[in-house]
């Protein structure tokens, strides 16, 4: 077995050898004086001449040779180099992370037992020095086992593995199997990716950068082209038949693999029941949709999923969601003293067709008392109508700083009457007139804002074919937040978020006198957006996608999610809650008040019971997978083994020597041969000293 | 090379008085002497020594004062009468030891060093001598006389003394010393040359060579300590010459056994030298007892007085 020297130079005291030799040939001679009579016969016998230096005591000078050159040996540091050649990513413990994606997409097929048998390969393959690392990831990555030796550990931490429910990301798995290797001690660094490498988790900008000497292997989950037809999208449309709200979902079908037209029945379920079975031809790798009848939401936290028959990828063979009767918001609309119902015409029209928020409209003169009963949460529109002064102001104020929500439609008449400038932040100015060329026109909107999100994508409303002929100026609005001005940059709509509540300027009219956009197809869905906006709820929900976290403490994201019960009676998020995942395992959330969140790992039906409301609907939150990672387009692997070798990085000059020193640093660390040449020189050492000692003194002359 | 060997010298009677290591405790060299002689003397009958007898001249009567291990009970068995034997004894001859006290005889493996059985053997032999009414002298040397007692029959405890003062220290030769005693030495006598004769044969033989030419009892006593004659050394060492100084290193494994070759054919041939010139040799190991030593004295002196009555 080769051996090497961490610290060669002291083999140079192997010259010291020369030491006990010479001793052995001279001093013995020199050191030991026999007094005799006469030298006569003595130098007359005859003998060779290099008997005088002959070495003696070959036992006592092996000793006393072999325990320098041990000695100096030790000093050198040896040890065994073993049979592979060293080389900055050869020999040495290593530090394998073993990156295992865990998404939904690998549950299709076999191909989560083949990555399961990968792993077990690749954990079998450490050596009793190598250390092992398991990383799961979807979205999110965990990390099951850190730095362990012991491979049994290691298997079991493998055993019950199963994918998980989340979309595929690189990039949480990478950075968190860099920071393993980064702080790992061992010269010999190895990262394992073993994934069905889905193109959309791979971005390139991951932001991954492995330490130097790392390699990266990928081992590539392919398995047969499985048959998939998945429930991409379920829409709800809600309408109202006989006083009774009613909804019709329909949902979306997608197939991939296959030839052919296949028949495809489609299941509604409806708390666990099924109502309704449609068929549906699906071409090969084609799409579908599938209409349901509607039917009639009696109670909240009703469950409904829509599903297809299990394939080779069931885990989106089911969409869920969660209904309830639809939520109204009221919105009290104010016009002036005997202006004509044509003022709000347009605008209670439009409030009055909704599908999922139902607003509870309320029109009329403003006057005394018109702010009693003002309640945050609602919306307040005045319409045409200058904001009030003396008390009903002040009503009104409080009620947008407690959280209400305010929409001012400047008109003709409206405006500030006192000194709502300064509260608001800007002056409501005069009228200004847009007759040249045919009118004006919106010339920016923020289509980052929730009110105009629904307008980005194309064919989704266009605003520049409203004409304005007439609008308000506002003076003093550079504190706002401007979210549309006309072609001339004057602001068109104007926010301001005061206490808890919003106020938004409409520095036109609705009325389709100042403009025609009542007339516009935007009309309808803008006023919704406005009026949602400015009351501060969100969006409700019918379902979540799994990996998202809901905060069951924050009572807005629980409005969001449908859980409106929270709000309304305004019970407290406290006491001991217990939440029931998908698979029936309890989850239970701590008591006490801060923030609680809820993994929603799973997909199906999370849900939660009221501390002492165990007689009554359990709320209930729905959670699907993230569609995009039933898209089977594969990155090939080879990519990023070639994007992750170029994070690496970059050896320094000597760096590979460096790297190449800390292995063999590591080895005659391990080793420590130095230790025992020390003890077999010590006792060398005893040795010679006895057999010193034991030689006989010559006689001498008295 | 043949040592002359006893049988386990504790066996013969008065042995233990003989053993120089025995002799070494004794501070006064005039009752070592003594005990020495006495000792041999008196277990001399059950020695294993042949051929040496003591001439019986006649017998008279016991006087206060004589040895009682002198009456001759045989006599007494038949007489009733304390009667004690006189020996036929040399009388008015010339007896000198010439001791060799160069460096080289300070040398001892043991506890005796070739001087100290030197002078525990020349004290012996003057006593002896002197109560054999003969004149008894001492001349030590090393390069040249540093003692000298001339003979005399009132000068035993001169010798004595003389032999306890003197100390070895310097290079010693045979030949000048020696020359010197000749000249001095005018009157036939017996002279005991004690000495470990580190000098080639034939620089030994014509140091003998005027002692010898002036006919005279020339008894050799070749003196070397166990350790020359064996070289029991194992240790790679440097060798001191004890004389000279001079070092030289020696690898004993490797030189052994020339050492004893060269050391054997040595004394062979400084004992065929000295036995040439007319002289008496006797090789003695300071390990063993003196009764050797006293044993070759009193046979040579025996074989000179026959050969001087053959005469």
């Amino acid at each position: 077995m080769p051996i090497g020297f961490l610290v060669p130079l002291f083999l140079a005291g192997l010259a010291a050898v020369a030491i006990p030799i010479w001793v052995h040939l001279t001093r013995k001679q020199r050191s030991l004086v026999v007094p005799f009579p006469s030298l006569m016969f003595l130098q007359q016998v005859p003998f060779k001449e290099d008997r005088r230096r002959t070495l003696h005591h070959w036992l006592l000078l092996a000793l006393r040779t072999l325990a320098i050159v041990l000695l100096v040996a030790a000093f050198a540091r040896p040890f065994f180099t073993g049979g592979e050649a060293l080389a900055v990513a050869g020999a040495g413990p290593r530090e394998v992370v073993v990156l295992l994606d865990r998404s939904y997409s690998m549950a299709a097929g076999d191909r989560w037992e083949s990555a399961r048998e990968a792993v077990a390969r690749e954990l079998g393959d450490l050596g009793p020095l190598d250390r092992g690392n398991l990383i799961v990831f979807d979205q999110g990555a965990e990390a099951l086992v850190r730095s362990e030796s012991d491979r049994a550990r290691l298997r079991t931490a493998l055993d019950g593995l199963e994918p998980g429910w989340g979309s595929t990301r690189y990039g949480p798995g990478l950075k968190l199997a860099q920071t393993i290797l980064e702080e790992s001690e061992h010269p010999v660094r190895e990262l394992v990716l073993v994934s069905d490498f889905q193109r959309r988790g791979w971005t390139g900008e991951e932001g991954v950068r492995l330490p130097a000497g790392t390699t990266v292997r990928t081992v590539p989950i392919t398995g047969a082209a499985a048959v998939n037809v998945a429930v991409a999208d379920v829409a709800l449309r809600r309408d109202r038949f006989s006083g009774r709200e009613r909804v019709a979902p329909s949902a979306r079908l997608v197939r991939t693999g296959g030839d052919g037209p296949v028949e495809v029945p489609v299941v509604l379920e409806i708390d666990g029941r099924e109502v309704q079975r449609r068929t549906v031809t699906l071409p090969a790798e084609g799409a579908a949709a599938v209409d349901f009848a509607p039917m009639p939401i009696g109670e909240r936290h009703t469950r409904g999923t829509v599903r297809v028959p299990a394939d080779g990828l069931p885990r989106d063979d089911a969409r869920h969601f969660v209904l309830s009767p639809g939520t109204s918001l009221p919105v009290r609309v104010f016009t002036r003293a005997g202006a004509s119902s044509e003022t709000t015409l347009f605008l209670s029209r439009a409030l009055g067709i909704s599908e999922e928020v139902i607003f509870d409209v309320n029109t009329r003169p403003w006057g005394a008392g018109a702010a009693n009963g003002l309640e945050p949460g609602q919306v307040v529109v005045l319409a045409d109508v200058p904001f009030p002064h003396g008390g009903g102001g002040a009503a009104l104020r409080e009620f947008v700083e407690a959280g209400g929500g305010l929409v001012v439609i400047a008109g003709q008449s409206g405006g500030w009457s006192g000194n709502e400038d300064a509260w608001f932040g800007a002056r409501i100015g005069a009228p200004v007139d847009r007759l040249e060329r045919r009118g004006g026109r919106i010339g920016r909107l923020d289509y980052d804002h929730p009110v105009f999100q629904l307008f980005r994508g194309t064919r989704s409303g266009d605003f520049t074919g409203t004409r304005f002929y007439r609008h308000r100026a506002l003076v003093g609005s550079d504190g706002a937040g401007v979210l549309a001005r006309f072609d001339d940059g004057s602001p068109a709509l104007v926010e301001r978020q005061i206490g808890e509540g919003r106020v938004l300027i409409w520095t036109s009219s609705l009325d389709g006198v100042w403009n025609d956009l009542p007339l516009q197809p935007v009309f309808l869905p803008f006023v919704h957006q406005l009026v949602r906006y400015a009351s501060g709820r969100g969006e409700t929900l019918p379902w979540f996608t799994a990996g998202q976290v809901l905060d069951v403490s924050d009572a807005r994201a629980m409005a969001t999610a449908g859980l409106l019960d929270v709000i309304e009676e305004g019970a407290g998020l406290e006491g001991d809650r217990v939440v029931i995942d998908p698979a029936g395992n309890p989850v239970r959330l701590p008591p006490g008040g801060g923030p609680h969140y809820l993994h929603l790992e799973n997909a199906g039906f999370y849900t939660m019971r009221q501390p002492g409301d165990a007689a009554g609907r359990p709320l209930a939150v729905a959670v699907n997978v993230d569609m995009a990672e039933s898209d089977p387009a594969a990155l090939d692997p080879e990519e990023i083994e070639a994007a992750l070798a170029a994070t690496v990085a970059s050896a320094e000059e000597g760096a590979p020597r460096s790297a190449l020193a800390l292995q063999r640093a590591n080895l005659e660390r391990r080793q420590s041969l130095w230790r025992l040449l020390l003890v077999v020189v010590v006792a060398l050492l005893a040795a010679e000293t006895v057999m010193a000692n034991r030689r006989s003194p010559a006689p001498r002359a008295s | 090379m043949t040592v002359h060997r006893t049988r386990a010298h504790t066996d013969t009677p008065g042995a233990r008085f003989l053993d120089p290591v025995v002799l070494a405790r004794i501070d006064n060299l005039d009752l070592l002497a003594r005990t020495v002689v006495d000792g041999f003397l008196h277990g001399l009958h059950g020695s294993p020594y042949l051929g040496l007898s003591m001439e019986f001249a006649e017998h008279r009567a016991y006087m206060q004062g004589d040895d009682i291990r002198k009456i001759d009970w045989r006599l007494f068995a038949r007489t009733d009468r304390h009667y004690v034997k006189q020996y036929e004894a040399e009388t008015n001859a010339n007896f000198a030891v010439l001791l060799d006290v160069s460096k080289s005889m300070s040398y001892g493996s043991g506890s005796v060093t070739k001087l100290d059985y030197a002078r525990f053997l020349a004290a012996a032999l003057a006593y002896f001598s002197h109560r054999q009414r003969d004149r008894v002298g001492l001349y030590a040397f090393d390069t040249e006389l540093v003692e000298h007692v001339h003979p005399s029959v009132r000068h035993l405890d001169q010798v004595l003394h003389a032999l306890e003062r003197v100390v070895p220290g310097r290079p010693g030769t045979l030949a000048a010393p020696l020359f010197t005693v000749a000249s001095t030495f005018h009157r036939r006598g017996i002279l005991v040359l004690i000495s470990d004769f580190y000098e080639t044969p034939e620089r030994i033989v014509e140091a003998l060579r005027p002692l010898a030419g002036q006919r005279h009892d020339l008894i050799v006593f070749h003196v070397l300590d166990p350790a020359e004659l064996e070289f029991p050394f194992d240790r790679p060492a440097s060798f001191e010459d004890l004389e000279t100084g001079e070092r030289f290193p020696v690898v004993p494994d490797k030189l052994r056994d020339g050492y004893r070759q060269m050391m054997r054919e040595h004394i062979a041939e400084v004992e065929r030298r000295v036995l040439g010139q007319g002289a008496h040799y006797t090789l003695l190991d300071t390990s063993r007892p003196l009764d050797l030593a006293l044993f070759r004295y009193l046979l040579s002196r025996q074989k000179a007085k026959t050969s001087r009555g053959a005469a």
